[in-house]
């Protein structure tokens, strides 16, 4: 790691203010940046220490506006607070699925959104990526078993989080501030597919922070799971995951929100697949055509076929499990 | 036979303290048998324990290594002008700096510092020396290297091809090793086959992930000889390739091993001693080095992925006939113990079965891929996988039960090995699989979970069997030195033996074994066994063999000294004895014929999986192992021992992918290369323990340390079958391979 200034500043104003200046990034709970340092993939000359900003630090939940959630808020916190696991249960499992609890003491929401891809490419300080400025996605034609199915050009690596599609699902939005504006963005305007001018997989600018996530009041009767397929038990990312929260009425769906991880390189809505269970009892027959139109169109690459049967059985169990769970 | 349980299968829980308890009950003031705790735990236990890490001196300076980073190239030029005037870095060493610049456990094949190719991504091209590690880490970041690169033989089954480029121009060939073995007519063999099995088995490179990586400190002591202290499985061959490479007489070298965080076979070779001994001896200063996680993981050895062709032919009523095994072996860009592993691979490949028509043709092939060396099981888990695979696939194809066919052709005493050596006595190879299959209520019927539907269950068994002491016709020994002190009582005895502790628990056993054979109690015992200029030399930790050997010269020093005690006056007294097992003889090059093995320890293994058909996730629920190991000199240790071994064995045969690039490491970290957490490991392992006493051990001790990992893969794999009809022939299991694997039956 090269040396670098760390600087506390003493409000939300003035860090947005610092990272105007180039060279300049925020760090939260150090768990992705850190590492990234260590190996070289960014050496910034001056790190905004958001840690002491306790006023990003929150968690409020009232009726009217759903739960608001403060960036610095960890995952260990959402993970084990009695007002999700009640209200928006799938945001705690996601919370209690990602990394290990060492790293979820650590990480923070708004940390968990911004963090960077797991592609092994980009992680290797050998490879000069498309993403990291050059001009070839190596996985593309290398080796790509975790990659993207969906949308795998120009680059394929797929967005690591596991809060994210779980929080699309619930429709949440991003509070962001910046040094003239602030504004509030859904999660699918927030996430975007890389490209030239922008080779990141959001819409953030450097001198632009995440203050707030929200995550608005769901209808009366509604019901979440997130699944997340693993290659080993626990403490890894996700190979496929799948974020469904459904507003039932009695036992058919009013609506639904499906979201893959895993399989684009950003999270992925299916709106084929939601529109396909709207208005039905959710039978197997329903399911199974539910969890093909989710991956209608998918081109696997070379290793990672094995991700369209996956991502199926994933969408197709999740939505078995609440029907099953709507009947009770 | 005597005979206990590690854990009850009734008590089905996990831990070693049951069968601890079980052997402590038995009246005895004898240590050996027992579970004493170990000499070493409190200290590490209260975190006084030095690991290689934790060393400093004062005025010491640190080190970083410049690894190549590229899987071949020539070097053209390198340039360290700007490091040099780098505040703070003080010198830079390259390959004209070192004296005799090669090294290698068996082969000196293998540059300190490239000068001219590099060979793999893991080669060394260059020193930094600073005041601190930040100034070497910045400094090695500005040596510029301009480097030609070369084509690149990444996969083991070009590196032969008349194209391919020669990877030591010296030798003429990229075949590093090649044996065969020729019994009876295998012609005829398959002749008489009623059903033959063919297939191609591809097992992975294996990193040891040990919780310590290398690390080390190196100094002049006052005798102005140079120290190295660190960690790792051999120190006094360690000396002998240190003193060579900086052109120095053995005794101006010395090396201190602390204790170790694991070790696995993969700090068998020397990764840091060199490097580090260079420098503190151009410098004369104390220098540090502790490597990165991503350096070790590149930085040193794995196990040797081999690719295994297999055609075993057998009677209808279940007799084997022929045995029919090609296997290939990645050994990366150097020697390392390619060929010793290949020699094992070789007469092990049979698996512990009797076949009068055998042909093997095996060869080791030097590729532009990590080296490959030592690991637990050292050839036995990629060729035992093989076999057992092939039996489980001829039970299918006979339709007969698997344990009952490897009943009909497994070892007995009189048996005659592939080799043509008659198997060392007693074989306990049908025991052991009784014993597994007991305690499993085999054969088991399968209980579909009720959960999901497209959770289902299947049970697979598989043996295994692993040689002790490195046989093949090295000349094996193991020296201790005893020394008595007091006067008409003993006080205290010093125990010279240079036996590295890498955790599995050798310096408890050593103590036990000279308690018992002075009859004086721990607290007068002191060891001294990490200083090669102090202890004598033991020979490597690995191979199974370090207790067996150990408890052998430590009967033959004790004998010695209480005679010496007894008849002479004069104090302390001291007592040597070289301990050599029964010489052992290499395999002929034509024929195969040999005695390879001073003796073996025998293990089987039934696991139970739950595969979930939907995701690919395989989930391994229980495990029981049954050993045979003669004598069990610390029952927990020796049941940590297995259950750990069985764990990484499981961990290879599912999470543990090490996936290579064109001679590139894609998973040079634990966040992409897994190994099993605890919740990987299955929730129930019983493991049954048999004492059937070997002649030629310490009270009938055989060895341990590997067997736990060999049977565990085929198990796996087996109960996979039983639980979805398909047959993997590739491990690991990822869920991406048996996904794919499903998909290709209806
Ligand atoms: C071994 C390992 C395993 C992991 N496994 C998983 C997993 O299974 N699932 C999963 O979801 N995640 C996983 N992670 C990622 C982990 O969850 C994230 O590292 C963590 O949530 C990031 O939070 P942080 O506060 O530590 O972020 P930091 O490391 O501090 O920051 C990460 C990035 O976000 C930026 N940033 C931080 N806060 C803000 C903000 N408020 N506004 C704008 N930008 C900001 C930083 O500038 C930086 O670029 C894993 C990480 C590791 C190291």
């Amino acid at each position: 790691m090269r040396n670098f200034e760390h600087i506390t500043p003493p409000d939300l104003e003035s860090a947005v203010d610092l990272l105007s200046e180039r060279g300049t990034k925020s760090i939260a709970g150090g768990t992705d940046l850190l590492p990234e340092m260590k190996s070289r993939l960014r050496s910034p000359r001056r790190l905004v220490n958001l840690k002491a900003l306790e006023e990003l630090r929150y968690l409020k939940h009232n009726a009217r506006k759903g739960f608001q959630i403060g960036a610095l808020t960890t995952l260990a916190e959402i993970e084990s607070n009695e007002l999700i696991r009640e209200k928006i249960p799938i945001l705690a499992q996601a919370a209690s699925v990602a990394a290990s609890p060492q790293l979820r003491n650590m990480g923070t929401i708004g940390g968990n959104l911004c963090q960077s891809v797991r592609c092994w490419y980009y992680r290797a300080p050998e490879f000069k990526c498309w993403l990291k400025g050059g001009d070839t996605c190596y996985a593309i034609e290398g080796e790509n078993k975790f990659h993207a199915i969906l949308e795998s050009s120009p680059c394929c690596a797929v967005h690591p989080s596991d809060l994210a599609p779980a929080l699309m699902a619930l429709g949440a939005s991003v509070h962001i501030t910046g040094t003239d504006e602030e504004g509030t963005v859904s999660l699918e305007e927030f996430f975007v597919r890389p490209k030239a001018s922008n080779r990141q997989m959001t819409i953030l600018g450097a001198n632009e922070l995440i203050t707030e996530v929200q995550v608005p009041m769901l209808d009366g009767d509604s019901s979440g799971i997130y699944l997340k397929a693993m290659d080993r038990k626990v403490w890894a990312f996700a190979l496929v995951s799948v974020a469904v929260q459904v507003s039932w009425d009695k036992e058919r769906v009013k609506g639904a929100r499906i979201v893959l991880g895993g399989v684009a390189p950003i999270p992925w809505r299916v709106p084929a697949a939601e529109e396909i269970v709207r208005d039905q009892a959710i039978t197997e027959e329903i399911a199974t055509s539910a969890s093909e139109a989710a991956l209608e169109g998918a081109q696997p690459l070379r290793d990672n076929g094995y991700k369209i049967a996956l991502a199926k059985a994933l969408v197709k169990r999740a939505l078995m499990t609440l029907a099953e769970r709507a009947k009770k | 036979m005597k005979k206990f349980s590690g854990t009850e299968p009734k008590a089905q829980h996990k831990g070693a303290s049951d069968g601890a308890t079980a052997v402590q009950e038995r009246e005895t003031t004898k240590l050996v048998g027992q579970s004493i705790p170990r000499v070493d735990a409190i200290d590490k236990v209260l975190g006084k324990t030095q690991y290689p890490g934790d060393l400093s001196r004062p005025d010491m300076v640190f080190m970083k290594v410049l690894l190549a980073r590229r899987p071949h190239a020539r070097i053209k030029k390198i340039d360290s002008s700007a490091t040099l005037a780098t505040p703070g870095v003080m010198a830079v060493f390259t390959a004209s700096d070192v004296p005799c610049n090669e090294y290698g456990l068996i082969e000196p094949d293998q540059p300190v510092l490239c000068g001219d190719v590099v060979r793999y991504i893991g080669d060394k091209v260059a020193l930094v020396i600073a005041q601190n590690e930040h100034a070497a880490i910045i400094g090695r970041e500005r040596l510029v290297v301009d480097y030609e690169d070369l084509p690149a033989i990444t996969d083991p089954r070009r590196a032969l091809d008349s194209s391919a480029l020669i990877l030591h121009a010296a030798k003429k060939t990229n075949l590093l090793a090649q044996r065969r073995i020729r019994k009876g007519n295998i012609e005829s063999g398959f002749t008489k086959a009623d059903v033959i099995v063919e297939s191609e088995y591809v097992t992975p490179h294996q990193e040891h992930a040990y919780l310590q990586p290398e690390a080390g400190l190196a100094y002049l002591d006052e005798q102005g000889r140079v120290v190295i202290e660190t960690a790792a499985q051999w120190s006094h061959d360690d000396r002998h390739q240190i003193a060579h490479a900086l052109g120095l007489p053995q005794d101006q070298v010395r090396v201190i091993y602390t204790y170790g965080g694991g070790a696995f076979g993969g700090k068998e070779d020397v990764s840091i001693q060199i490097v580090l001994a260079l420098a503190a001896w151009k410098l004369r200063k104390p220098v540090k080095l502790i490597w990165d996680r991503d350096e070790s993981i590149i930085g040193h050895h794995k196990r040797h992925p081999y690719i295994i062709k297999a055609k075993w032919g057998a009677t209808r009523d279940g007799k084997l006939t022929a045995i029919q095994m090609d296997l290939l072996s990645d050994a990366g860009a150097y020697a390392s113990s390619s060929r010793e592993v290949l020699n094992n691979a070789t007469a092990m490949c049979t698996g512990p079965y009797e076949c009068e028509n055998v042909w093997v043709d095996s060869r080791a092939v030097y590729t532009n891929n990590p080296t490959c060396g030592a690991f637990r099981g050292f050839g036995a888990p990629q060729v035992e996988f093989a076999a057992e695979m092939q039996m489980n696939k001829l039970a299918e194809a006979l339709d007969m039960d698997s344990v009952e066919l490897r009943k009909k052709n497994l070892w007995r005493n009189g048996s005659i090995q592939a080799t043509g050596a008659p198997v060392p006595e007693p074989v306990g190879v049908i025991k052991v699989l009784e014993a597994a299959a007991r305690a499993a209520a085999w054969p088991v019927k399968k209980s579909s979970s009720k959960r999901l539907e497209t959770k289902k269950r299947g049970f697979g068994v598989a043996c295994g069997f692993k040689n002790v002491g490195y046989g093949f016709g090295f000349d094996e020994k193991c020296t201790v030195t005893l020394e008595l002190h007091g006067r008409s009582e003993i006080e205290k005895v010093v125990v010279r033996a240079g036996a590295s502790d890498a955790g599995q628990g050798a310096h408890t056993i050593l103590t036990q074994f000279v308690a018992d054979a002075l009859d004086v109690p721990l607290e007068k015992i002191q060891l001294v066994t990490g200083d090669t200029s102090e202890a004598d030399p033991v020979g490597s930790c690995s191979a199974s063999r370090l207790a067996f050997m150990l408890g052998q010269a430590v009967r033959g020093a004790a004998e010695l000294a209480k005679e010496k005690w007894r008849t002479q006056s004069e104090r302390p007294v001291k007592a040597t004895y070289r301990f050599k097992p029964r010489p052992t003889t290499p395999l002929d090059p034509e024929t195969g014929r040999g005695d390879p093995a001073i003796s073996y320890c025998y293990a089987a293994q039934i696991a139970e999986v739950e595969v979930d058909t939907a995701t690919g996730q395989v989930t391994v629920l229980k495990l029981i192992s049954a050993h045979d190991v003669g004598k069990a000199v610390n029952p927990q240790q020796l049941i940590g021992q297995i259950e750990g071994g069985a764990a990484q064995g499981l961990g290879w045969a599912t999470v543990e992918h090490f996936v290579m690039k064109d001679g590139f490491v894609m998973t040079p970290n634990f966040t992409l290369y897994l190994i099993p957490t605890v919740l990987d490991v299955p929730e129930i392992m019983n493991t049954v323990v048999l004492e059937d006493p070997d002649p030629q051990g310490p009270q009938g001790a055989r060895g341990v340390g590997e067997m736990g990992l060999i049977p565990a893969a085929p198990a796996l794999v087996a109960a996979v079958h039983d639980a979805t009809g398909v047959w993997f022939d590739q491990l690991p299991l990822t869920p991406e391979r048996v996904l794919k694997g499903l998909q290709s039956v209806p």
